[in-house]
């Protein structure tokens, strides 16, 4: 029967890690997205919050005034 | 039987349906997020849509990547006829930098007017460049805008072919062209076209005299 809590552990850890590496991997090029829009690079944290988390920084992104200026519509 | 097969049907149905709104909403926001940076808005849809395909999710990751860390159309000075920003930050202090000559000339020799509450600035042209400062005018070419929020100096005019530019001189409380604002590093910008400038919190209406 331990062996089955062991198992179990070891799957809800390695989920987490995996959860941690692709959200590194998202964070990286977000935070510097959002540095340079204007932004405080710690938005991008919201990729930790599995399912919506991407969808929440992109959200912030699409639909906020960025602070440090926006392309102006004729060089688009 | 029939009722396991139709929930499971049921089950993955809905979460079809939530893959196909979450794929919509991604591909808008992805449009709207690389026209805010310059680009074409299909770039984004299209590294939203590239995940539908076999390729999955490494060439959207790619993109991210390279979106991130690429030079954005926004970013680079879209000067036309104004002297490109030769230092890495703002000078504050340095005389105004020579035009070079225009790609094109206006015509129209009218001044510039800047009209917004109990403030009006007049830049008729007699002076290659103004500079807006929230302190007293001191000199010819100083643009008095009394107001806590605009630098000592704040921003730069320039005109040269019957052509306005402006540029921002890097005071904290920004300058702002019909909304979208002005970094120091973006230089000179052509704003003859435009109407509303912002110095801080005071808001102009830029006209024709």
């Amino acid at each position: 029967m331990t062996w089955i809590l062991g198992l179990g552990t070891l799957f809800l850890f390695a989920i987490l890690i995996g959860h941690l590496l692709l959200a590194l991997v998202l964070i990286i090029p977000t935070w510097r997205i959002c540095t340079r829009a204007g932004f405080s690079g710690a938005v991008s944290l919201f990729h930790l919050v599995p399912l919506i988390g991407s969808f929440i920084v992109m959200a912030v992104l699409a639909f906020s005034t960025w602070p440090n200026g926006e392309a102006s519509p004729g060089r688009r | 039987m029939g009722v396991e097969i139709a929930a499971l049907m049921g089950f993955f149905g809905l979460t079809g349906a939530f893959a196909v709104v979450g794929t919509v909403l991604a591909a808008w926001m992805a449009w709207r997020i690389v026209e805010k940076a310059g680009l074409p808005g299909w770039t984004g849809l299209g590294a939203i849509l590239l995940t539908l395909t076999g390729v999955g999710t490494i060439v959207p990751l790619i993109l991210l990547w390279v979106f991130a860390f690429m030079r954005w159309p926004r970013d680079e000075p879209a000067a036309a006829g104004f002297a490109a920003p030769t230092g890495g930050g703002p000078a504050p202090s340095s005389p105004p930098r020579a035009l070079a000559a225009p790609p094109m000339k206006l015509a129209d020799r009218r001044g510039w007017q800047l009209a917004g509450g109990a403030i009006s600035l007049t830049l008729d042209g007699s002076l290659p460049a103004y500079v807006v400062t929230g302190a007293p005018a001191a000199q010819a070419g100083d643009l008095s805008v009394p107001d806590p929020s605009v630098g000592q100096p704040h921003a730069r005019f320039l005109i040269a072919g019957g052509r306005l530019g402006l540029e921002d001189l890097g005071s904290p409380g920004g300058t702002f062209i019909d909304g979208a604002r002005l970094l120091p590093e973006h230089g000179p910008r052509d704003i003859s076209a435009a109407r509303a400038i912002r110095f801080g919190s005071v808001e102009l209406v830029l006209s024709r005299t």
